[in-house]
């Protein structure tokens, strides 16, 4: 008991970071109808936000406050250079156009600082554990289950409660409409960006904090990951994703855990394959969105 | 000693050059050289290629290789795809390269051994170590101490230590990652060791904390763990494995030797690694680890660079003894070689199968990203697991 209660910490916090990523994407897809493939590098400039400011001997919070600002310039940033001027392109377009802006990044990140991984030395304080009854629990999981549980309430009320909130909910629901109601279209989407931004900082801090390392390549797998969460939980839904991440970052953990070893090398096929099945019972994700352009 | 000799081959090559007939002087050595500028393998690629150049650079100001054959270099990028990596080595053969350094992991240089050995061209991996890679044929050459001689070594300095109950975490994503843990079991068996659990990841796995859940709950409880896991998988590896408040020893292979995982503190306090080298002061590496450094401005601080100059050194020593850069004149001397002067170590190829011997060194990290010299040993050939 003690082995599937440990195990389920394990799941919720690779979860928690699946389900932001994957809610940055949806918040995106949701309002200018991109998938953004560029995700996983703004993810990893956060990372590098981070390890700038431990080179520089910054406080951790400092550290902290450093990586999420810098995913979310290159989030902002990102929308103003490349994605402003494809305003409403086909989806394919901007689909290529991500691609484009991903694997640029990449290189820049390899040249220009180092095709090695850096290493992110955090306080010693932060690697510790605690007990709970007969589970030791990490002092980096919670922190990362507790953030990602805080985050994902503030962006509730956030959507929920303020004007830019709203615009975007409405704008997710009805781009144009919105436009024809006299809200500032370039608003809303650089909104849209910084919100994805925020959500990938976050997760990059988290991710570098436990695996210790940064590296050109970092953001690109959790962000396959949470491609597949967003499919998984219905294109442009966003609870749909966050479902969606937490139910990949189980399945995932699980598998590792309760498989046999003999099954180990299938461990990726069988995640998707459970995606598959999922998504023959309900074509449009587990929840779907009100309203979305199947191509 | 190298610097010295190195001198006086300059000097000598400097006062004999005019001497020599134009035609002899002319004569120039194709080699081609694969090395990754993006992808997995550039942290390999890049520094393997860079002490390489170094070298062959002195060498060609020294009248060039057995003091006759100026190497003139063909080098191309492989982005670390292994498409990518068979087209640049059929090119490279088409354009009449005599000799080839493939990329830095055996996997690659497997993929260019099927275009090199049938046309019968030396080729040799920047520092591939699955002792795999050479049965592809004869033509194909290891440089960097084998995964099971590392293997050997290791597990008898673990046995030595008093460990008993080992855990091994592998992937079978890559024949080094797979195949080292492998052979530390077999020979930590032999020694009356015990494997109490292992563990199968993916390169890239996003999470190790599953892992970690395993090895707490494995009884007996192991005291020793095992990986040869490179990075970003072992960085993450040991940060879930310490943040689960696991204290147990860690060793792993070569790949831990590197200022990213030196770089990541209280966490691989204490991990034991072994490594092809360790430039102590006044030894040969520790003086052309300053050399270098001098030279370039770069300090090498990994294995890689000094690696990369050392296979200048093996092609140089089988050419001279070749006496020719015919092919397979060449390929035969270099098999030959035995206790070959290089700059990390010495190597020999006679009665191995062209995977060399060389010493192997266990290293040990400290929190504060210094890494202390533990002990140099040499594989015992009747323990040397078979790949």
């Amino acid at each position: 008991m003690d082995y599937v209660i440990q195990q389920t910490v394990n799941a919720l916090s690779l979860g928690g970071i699946y389900a932001m990523l994957a809610l940055g994407l949806a918040i995106v897809f949701s309002i200018v109808r991109l998938i953004n493939f560029a995700h996983g590098e703004i993810m990893t400039v956060g990372g590098y936000g981070v390890f700038a400011a431990t080179v520089f001997g910054l406080p951790i919070p400092l550290a902290v406050a450093s990586g999420v600002f810098a995913a979310v310039f290159a989030a902002v940033a990102m929308e103003r250079v490349a994605f402003r001027a494809m305003r409403g392109a086909s989806v394919v377009s901007l689909l290529i156009t991500s691609f484009a802006i991903s694997e640029i990044l990449k290189v820049l990140f390899q040249n220009g600082i180092s095709a090695r991984p850096k290493p992110i030395q955090l306080p010693a304080a932060l690697s510790g554990s605690y007990e709970v009854g007969a589970i030791t629990v990490g002092v980096i999981p919670t922190i990362s289950i507790v953030t990602t549980l805080l985050a994902l309430l503030g962006l509730t009320l956030f959507l929920r409660r303020t004007e830019t909130g709203m615009a975007m909910r409405a704008a997710a629901e009805d781009f144009e409409m919105l436009r024809l109601l006299g809200v500032r279209a370039d608003r809303v989407v650089a909104a849209a960006f910084a919100l994805s931004g925020l959500l990938a900082g976050i997760a990059a801090v988290m991710w570098t904090a436990q695996r210790g390392s940064v590296d050109p390549l970092m953001g690109f797998f959790p962000v396959l990951k949470a491609f597949i969460a967003t499919v998984l939980g219905g294109l442009g839904s966003l609870s749909g994703a966050i479902l969606g991440g937490f139910f990949v970052g189980a399945v995932e953990v699980f598998s590792q855990a309760f498989l046999p070893d003999s099954l180990s090398p299938y461990r990726d096929a069988i995640v998707l394959s459970t995606v598959i099945a999922v998504l023959l019972v309900r074509p449009d994700g587990l929840v779907p969105a009100v309203k979305v352009d199947r191509s | 000693m190298r610097p010295v000799l190195t001198s006086l081959a300059l000097m000598a090559g400097t006062a004999f050059t005019p001497l020599a007939t134009p035609a002899a002087a002319q004569d120039t050595y194709k080699i081609g050289v694969m090395s990754a500028q993006s992808g997995y393998l550039t942290p390999y690629d890049q520094p393997s290629y860079a002490g390489f150049k170094y070298c062959i650079d002195k060498m060609n100001a020294a009248g060039g290789l057995a003091g006759q054959y100026q190497v003139e270099l063909d080098v191309r990028d492989t982005r670390s795809d292994m498409a990518e990596t068979v087209k640049v080595a059929q090119e490279m053969v088409d354009n009449g390269a005599q000799f080839i350094v493939s990329s830095a992991d055996a996997d690659p240089t497997i993929a260019a051994g099927q275009i090199t050995q049938p046309e019968g061209i030396p080729t040799m991996t920047f520092a591939g170590t699955a002792p795999v890679l050479t049965q592809v044929g004869d033509y194909i050459f290891g440089s960097y101490p084998a995964d099971n001689q590392q293997a050997t070594v290791l597990a008898d300095f673990a046995t030595e230590q008093g460990f008993e109950k080992v855990y091994i975490v592998k992937s079978p994503d890559s024949a080094y990652t797979m195949g080292g843990p492998e052979y530390f079991a077999t020979v930590f068996q032999a020694n009356g060791g015990e494997v109490v659990g292992e563990s199968l990841y993916s390169l890239n796995q996003p999470d190790f904390s599953a892992i970690v859940t395993n090895i707490k709950a494995t009884e007996p409880a192991p005291d020793l763990i095992v990986t040869w896991a490179w990075e970003p998988d072992f960085p993450a590896f040991i940060k879930a494995l310490r943040g689960a408040g696991l204290t147990t020893q860690v060793m792993g292979g070569d790949v831990l030797d590197t200022p990213t995982v030196r770089g990541l503190g209280d966490v691989v306090d204490g991990t034991y690694h072994t490594s092809g080298g360790f430039p102590e002061e006044g030894s040969a590496y520790g003086d052309w680890v300053k050399e270098y450094t001098e030279a370039t401005g770069a300090e090498p601080d990994n294995n890689y660079y000094v690696n990369g100059c050392d296979i200048a050194h093996m092609i140089e020593d089988a050419v001279e003894a070749a006496g020719s850069t015919d092919p397979a004149a060449v390929r035969d001397a270099l098999a030959a070689i035995e206790d070959g002067e290089g700059i990390m170590s010495n190597f020999t190829f006679a009665g191995t199968d062209r995977m060399p011997l060389r010493p192997v060194v266990i290293a040990k990290i400290n929190a504060d990203g210094s890494k202390d010299f533990v002990m140099r040993g040499t594989a015992d050939p009747e323990k040397l697991p078979a790949p």
